[in-house]
């Protein structure tokens, strides 16, 4: 099985977010080159195991759904989790014969697939698609797991978080979900553009300023407003990012796109702070 | 199966009938918007009757869990053999070039950028495909979604050219040293936009209009000139 993910989504369960989790998906596929009909294949499988977490695990209620995505060599692998009651196959609604399709396209189209039971309550989808991609990733010897727990730990639980890496990878996918949040957020499309522009320059400006293996996002999202939440970076290396004196950077650019920015500790990495708005 | 011990057509009907939901559902599951809901329709179709022709009720699975693979095996070979990866690409421009026309439609009509949402109503599509039309503007480099809007390249030159070019100079190096001593390689219009946007603040759709291009296309220049300067400024000294 795969083993540290190049992206990881920390999502509620709601209809909505299963758009920023194909949105990932096409930025990996895009980054590894992977074929348009294998993107396909992927791309319905996971919607199926996120739908049947959005519709069944937490019994109508809300709860967690977490994504992970990894390229290797042998394919993509992908991970769909919940905390909550299980996956089960029996639940009737309405539709009564298309309903309950869902595991049976997961094993048509994936090249095998695993139902895991966690300790503590919910459930793993672990799904392997033997997809040639043009570039594959190899696997990154620095990365740790324990890092990205450590990561997670440090976001605010009402977030929406990307842990994404390398760097080519958080290169396609942060703009695109950053992208999506900010068209989530009422933005005019000429406010998603600076959103992605500054996507392009964070994810340009941390390389090389991350603390760890992954570099993460985790975003509030309101009307006409993004909070984003940015590390880990080494100390220093936040004020940095604006610092306009520093050598080779467009510090100025990220001022001029985002509206206001603070920068926090987190024991002996800091956080970038942004907010982006709407302005009218 | 009944139709199958007796050579029932008339079951075999009824089988086919009874599942078309599930053909349907397939067909909206794995179906892309670049390709027509009938046409995919049909072809998850042929794959139920392949399913409802081939089952062996004697092996014990139920009928749905061998329809599935075979209706989507069905849509699978459809794509493949219809070449659809590589028609995948012109699909989605075609709808970039939609949702671009919305924009600037919008924009003309109410003096303001429209948010995804009103572009999605405006031409009934799903926010997933405003957004991945969106990515797909401002990574498509091409002639037609670059041919300037109203006036020639050559005025818009003219006028990156008609300010004064050492205030301009003046003015973007206060935004950053190293920067500006890469901004010197970048066309006029480029640097235009660039000060525009980031020293005087304007918002894209104020630069689209002040500049005679479309925001999209100001979107995807401020994009292409911010990966220009990055890769000039990242640049090993000796390289510069």
């Amino acid at each position: 099985m795969a083993g540290i993910p190049n992206v990881r989504l920390r999502l509620f369960n709601r209809a909505e977010n299963v758009l920023l989790v194909r949105q990932a998906l096409s930025g990996l596929a895009e980054t590894v080159g992977l074929d348009a009909i294998a993107h396909n294949d992927v791309s319905t499988a996971v919607t199926e195991a996120c739908n049947n977490v959005i519709l069944h695990a937490y019994d109508g209620g809300e709860g967690p759904l977490d994504v992970e995505l990894t390229s290797t060599p042998e394919g993509i692998d992908v991970i769909v989790r919940d905390r909550g009651v299980g996956i089960r196959p029996g639940v009737k609604t309405q539709e009564e014969i298309s309903d309950g399709i869902g595991l049976p396209v997961i094993q048509a189209l994936s090249d095998s697939v695993e139902f895991r039971n966690l300790p503590g309550g919910g459930t793993e989808v672990a799904m392997h698609f033997e997809s040639a991609q043009e570039h594959p990733l190899q696997p990154s010897p620095d990365a740790d797991g324990a890092e990205l727990e450590a990561i997670d730990r440090d976001m605010p639980a009402d977030l929406t978080v990307m842990t994404v890496a390398p760097t080519e990878v958080a290169r396609s996918v942060v703009p695109r979900v950053l992208s999506t949040l900010a068209a989530r957020a009422y933005f005019s499309t000429d406010r998603i553009s600076d959103t992605q522009l500054l996507a392009d320059a964070l994810v340009a400006q941390t390389d090389g300023s991350i603390s760890s293996s992954h570099l993460s996002v985790g975003v509030s999202v309101a009307p006409r407003n993004l909070e984003l939440h940015i590390g880990p970076l080494r100390s220093g290396r936040a004020d940095e990012l604006f610092g306009q004196a520093a050598a080779g950077n467009l510090g100025g650019v990220l001022e001029r796109l985002s509206d206001g920015h603070t920068i926090s500790a987190t024991g002996s990495s800091e956080m970038l702070d942004l907010r982006v708005a709407q302005r009218s | 199966m009944r139709w199958q011990r007796h050579r029932d057509e008339a079951a075999r009907e009824q089988l086919i009938r009874r599942y078309m939901p599930l053909a349907r559902a397939l067909a909206r599951r794995y179906g892309r918007s670049s390709e027509p809901f009938e046409d995919l329709l049909q072809v998850a179709s042929m794959g139920l009757v392949k399913a409802v022709d081939r089952y062996d009720a004697s092996r014990g699975s139920p009928f749905q869990s061998f329809a599935v693979p075979t209706i989507l095996g069905e849509m699978r070979r459809y794509f493949r053999d219809s070449g659809w990866a590589i028609h995948v690409p012109r699909g989605a421009q075609e709808r970039a070039l939609k949702v671009r026309d919305a924009q600037e439609r919008i924009s003309n009509a109410t003096g303001r950028a429209p948010t995804a949402n009103q572009i999605a109503q405006y031409l009934e599509l799903d926010l997933e495909d405003v957004v991945d039309a969106l990515q797909a503007i401002r990574a498509y480099e091409t002639v037609s979604l670059d041919a300037p809007r109203g006036s020639g390249d050559d005025e818009i030159v003219a006028y990156g050219d008609s300010i004064g070019r050492e205030d301009e100079r003046y003015e973007l190096v206060e935004l950053d040293a190293t920067v500006s001593a890469a901004l010197g390689h970048l066309p006029a219009r480029d640097r235009l936009v660039l000060k525009l946007r980031f020293v005087d603040d304007l918002t894209q759709t104020e630069i689209a209009e002040r500049v005679g291009i479309s925001q999209m296309q100001v979107s995807r220049l401020l994009r292409r000139s911010l990966e220009q300067l990055r890769s000039m400024t990242d640049a090993p000294a000796g390289a510069r």
